[in-house]
């Protein structure tokens, strides 16, 4: 049974990471179309290396996931704890507009939330694309801790209160470790959310400030820009790196 | 070198708003559509800085123009989103005595319906559509007009694009109609010969088709020449047919924004892409043909002849750009979404 | 001084309700105004004011449309629910240590841009791609099989773009599952299956539940997968709203389709809510 569910983990992992290997195999690949092997080069990687707007798409991207996931998952965080925790008027109506966010589909939002943005007078660009990323993101953050949270026991909070913790502290000690997990996770789907996002991104930003799934779309789909492989496959190599240092800071913290 | 490189432009990114008294110009194009090195020599000349966004559909750079009525300066839509867009008044009237290149423009490419007298655009890409066949599978010369692709051997072997003006305007030439009719009955008509078709359509698709024919998942279909050719390149079975009923043209252009912020500067871009060499470079590496005939007499000769890029006279006489449909583009989508949704 | 309770509470819920008010309910206002205004190629919407756009949707191609979405995203959701609920079980009881890498892998791939991952994918696909190629050298099959432009690639693909909305929910549940439960269940002479069905899956329903509505709800608006691996011979309800708004340039009609289908959909899970609630009861009843 154990060895089941083993083998079942890698081959979801297998699954997952199969796509990777191919866009890996085909950065190195001579052949333009990826069709059958033509050698091995580098010259995808140099060309990549002189395109400096995909590059500085790139940049922007990183920092429009990483201001989104962290804001989204910061009020997302308090919002699922005020969900959990209290009842008041027009709780069920806040669950409500996280659904409409959730099912709203792109091109609605896009162009809605670009009215807005033109009604306040917002400049498009940075700011505007953190809002708009920070709104989608926000329903897969809360929805997440709040799950997590269901079935709690509250007697804990009201008898730390009762030990003279304030709301907030008795929040931060109890509930907080407790949701660690699912804010990670929160914050995780967020960052993937917006670094995916093409059609509201292309709306609600400005001239200045080009972000890169866009880029992206029409390189695929052009066909003829091997150098989409070497982004991707460069992209994956340093977050697999991060990913690895942070774990392994982590522990050495811990230990 | 590079890093300084990268280090300056990261700096000047961050900098923004820039100093007041620089000339410069925000071009909205369509993404890949043109060599980075041309806006930097550009840059390099005039002193002129080009913030540089993309699109990828006319519809999209249209919807995004329009609300903001403002924020670019030039734009490159298709022949139907400039006869939609002059029509609107979003447009802003060329200042010929800007343009002195404007005379190495091929007069086939100019004063066509959708800009008469070209007083809002100037053609900047090209191309035709006609029918591509891997001749392992199927002999191209038995297949030689629009009207072969509706016959029970290419069932589920062919492949359209994703493209509803383009769908239509072949249903259209197919039925002898005006390719560009806005007569509901019309718009029927192909609708229900375009069903006819559907038993035979694998996929649409815009995305690379070179490598759907190349791969061999279609084998015959409606295929761009820039892309027929690229095709060939790799697997020469795959032949370009030019359609007995004729072939559909395309053509992007470049167009000042009415509430342009810099006609000046869009003048003198404009102007610098007209130049033959630039002209030349544009068309080499993006893979379209350029309507410019000062830049082909400079192509090398296997370029300039090749009978797929630059079609042999008589053809692109006979073909029809797009112009605006008005209040029917909703009958036209009406039938698409039909077609598709196999109702 | 301890601050006092109301604060915390006023800042949370504050800032969730000021953000959802101006970002989501307000642009939402706006569709639906729009969507009771009239067509109007110079304009995008104009009057008169109608509400010939809901009408509209009645018209069988747009149920046709609704139901095919429908289905589709339903059995993604399934199938992301059964590969995903026993991976992230597993994953919720590797060692402690390995746990937060091992979630984070779960991820790192989805931070490639998905277009770019479903044009890997149907490269494997292909004619001549390598799961052909394999069966090819195994023996299986003797001609190439045609994998692309199917119902099954369409969902293979969803299934890839959605499964780590439904593995990271779960995974909060069940991490926090604690393991004593199970074993008094078993000390209680409870089975495998029974001690599943009555204590493991009440208690990670939530995370059941939230995993669900990620996947569900973002698959019905996901048209480009069924464009790139599907052949685009479906109409998805995407696909039917880009048009709308794009090529149609019918916002009033594109506005109103939206709308009902959140109306819908807010229909559902209210009648889930209900439902709950009385299973809920009967349970307490027993």
């Amino acid at each position: 049974m154990q060895s089941l569910g083993r083998l079942h983990g890698i081959l979801i992992y297998a699954f997952l990471y199969l796509p990777m290997a191919v866009l890996i195999l085909g950065s190195f690949n001579a052949s333009k179309y990826g069709i059958g092997w033509d050698g091995f080069t580098l010259d995808w990687y140099a060309s990549l290396g002189k395109d400096i707007e995909i590059l500085a798409a790139a940049r922007n991207s990183l920092a429009v996931a990483a201001l989104s996931a962290t804001l989204a998952t910061v009020i997302g965080t308090l919002g699922a704890v005020g969900l959990q925790r209290y009842r008041f008027r027009g709780r069920k109506f806040l669950m409500g507009l996280l659904f409409v966010t959730l099912m709203s589909p792109d091109i609605v939002m896009a162009v809605s939330l670009l009215v807005l943005f033109l009604g306040l007078r917002l400049e498009l660009g940075l700011f505007t694309l953190w809002l708009a990323h920070t709104s989608f993101c926000l329903p897969f953050v809360i929805f997440t801790v709040h799950a997590r949270l269901q079935g709690f026991d509250s007697a804990l909070i009201e008898a730390a209160r009762d030990l003279g913790a304030g709301e907030g502290t008795a929040v931060r000690r109890i509930l907080l470790p407790l949701a660690l997990p699912a804010i990670a996770a929160g914050w995780l789907m967020s960052f993937t959310l917006s670094l995916d996002d093409a059609v509201v991104s292309f709306f609600v930003t400005g001239p200045d400030f080009e972000v890169l799934p866009l880029r992206i779309y029409s390189m695929v789909r052009l066909g003829v820009k091997p150098e989409v492989n070497a982004l991707a496959s460069l992209l994956f190599a340093v977050s697999l790196v991060f990913v690895v240092l942070a774990q392994w800071l982590l522990r050495k913290e811990r230990e | 070198m590079m890093r300084r490189r990268l280090a300056a432009f990261a700096f000047a990114a961050f900098l923004a708003p820039l100093s007041a008294g620089q000339r410069e110009l925000r071009f909205f194009n369509w993404s890949d559509y043109l060599p980075p090195a041309v806006l930097e020599n550009f840059t390099r000349e005039t002193g002129i800085q080009v913030h540089y966004a993309t699109y990828d559909s006319n519809e999209a750079m249209y919807a995004k123009v329009k609300l903001l009525g403002g924020g670019y300066d030039l734009v490159v839509p298709s022949t139907y989103m400039i006869d939609r867009m002059r029509k609107q008044g979003l447009l802003y009237p060329l200042d010929r005595s800007l343009l002195p290149h404007f005379g190495n423009l091929d007069p086939r490419h100019l004063d066509r319906p959708f800009d008469p007298g070209n007083r809002y655009s100037v053609p900047y890409l090209w191309g035709t559509t006609g029918i591509g066949v891997n001749a392992e599978r199927f002999d191209p010369a038995s297949l030689q007009a629009w009207a072969d692709l509706w016959q029970p051997r290419f069932r589920r072997a062919l492949l359209l694009p994703n493209d509803m003006r383009e769908v239509f305007h072949m249903a259209m030439l197919v039925l002898g109609l005006p390719v560009n009719s806005t007569d509901p009955a019309h718009i029927e008509a192909a609708y229900r010969k375009l069903r006819e078709l559907m038993p035979n359509v694998r996929l649409f698709s815009s995305d690379a088709p070179q490598i759907l024919f190349i791969t061999g998942e279609v084998d015959a279909g409606m295929i761009w020449n820039g892309v027929a050719y690229l095709a060939a390149r790799e697997a020469p079975a795959i032949r370009f047919v030019q359609a007995a009923e004729g072939p559909l043209l395309w053509m992007d252009n470049l167009a000042i924004l009415k509430n342009a912020e810099n006609p000046n500067e869009a003048h003198a871009l404009i102007d610098y892409l007209l130049r033959p060499e630039v002209a030349r470079l544009i068309s080499e590496s993006v893979g379209y043909a350029t309507p410019n005939a000062a830049a082909v007499a400079l192509l090398p000769p296997a370029v300039r002849n090749d009978p797929v890029i630059h079609p042999p006279p008589g053809i692109i006489e006979r073909g029809e750009y797009q112009v605006d449909l008005g209040e029917a583009i909703g009958l036209y989508t009406e039938y698409w979404e039909r077609l598709k949704a196999g109702q | 001084m301890t601050p006092k309770p109301e604060v915390f509470r006023a800042v949370a819920i504050g800032l969730l309700s000021g953000w959802l008010l101006l970002f989501v309910l307000t642009p939402n206002l706006l569709v639906a105004g729009v969507s009771v205004l009239s067509r109007n190629p110079a304009g995008f919407a104009g009057a008169p004011a109608t509400l010939d756009n809901y009408r509209r949707l009645a018209d069988p191609i747009y149920l046709h449309v609704f139901a095919e979405s429908f289905t589709t995203a339903l059995v993604a959701t399934l199938l992301c629910l059964l590969l995903g609920y026993p991976f992230a079980y597993g994953l919720a009881r590797t060692r402690p240590r390995l746990r937060p890498l091992l979630l984070t892998l779960v991820i790192v791939p989805f931070w490639t841009n998905s277009l770019v991952r479903i044009y890997a994918i149907r490269g494997l696909l292909a004619a001549k791609g390598a799961v052909n190629s394999l069966l090819l050298a195994a023996g299986l099959i003797d001609q190439p099989v045609r994998l692309l432009y199917t119902q099954a690639a369409e969902i293979i693909g969803l299934v890839y773009v959605l499964l780590p909305f439904m593995v990271l929910p779960l995974y909060g549940s069940l991490e926090k599952l604690d393991p004593r439960l199970l074993e008094a269940a078993q000390d209680l002479g409870a089975g495998p299956f029974r001690r599943f069905r009555r204590v493991v899956l009440p208690l990670t329903l939530p995370g059941i539940v939230a995993g669900c509505l990620l996947v569900f709800l973002p698959a019905l608006g996901l048209f480009y997968v069924g464009d790139v691996l599907g052949g685009s011979r479906h109409l998805l309800i995407g696909n039917l709203l880009k048009d709308q708004f794009l090529e149609a340039q019918d916002w009033p009609f594109g506005a109103a389709a939206s709308l009902v289908l959140i109306a819908l959909l807010l229909a559902f899970l209210a009648l889930y809510a209900v439902a709950e609630k009385r299973v809920a009861a009967t349970n307490d009843d027993e």
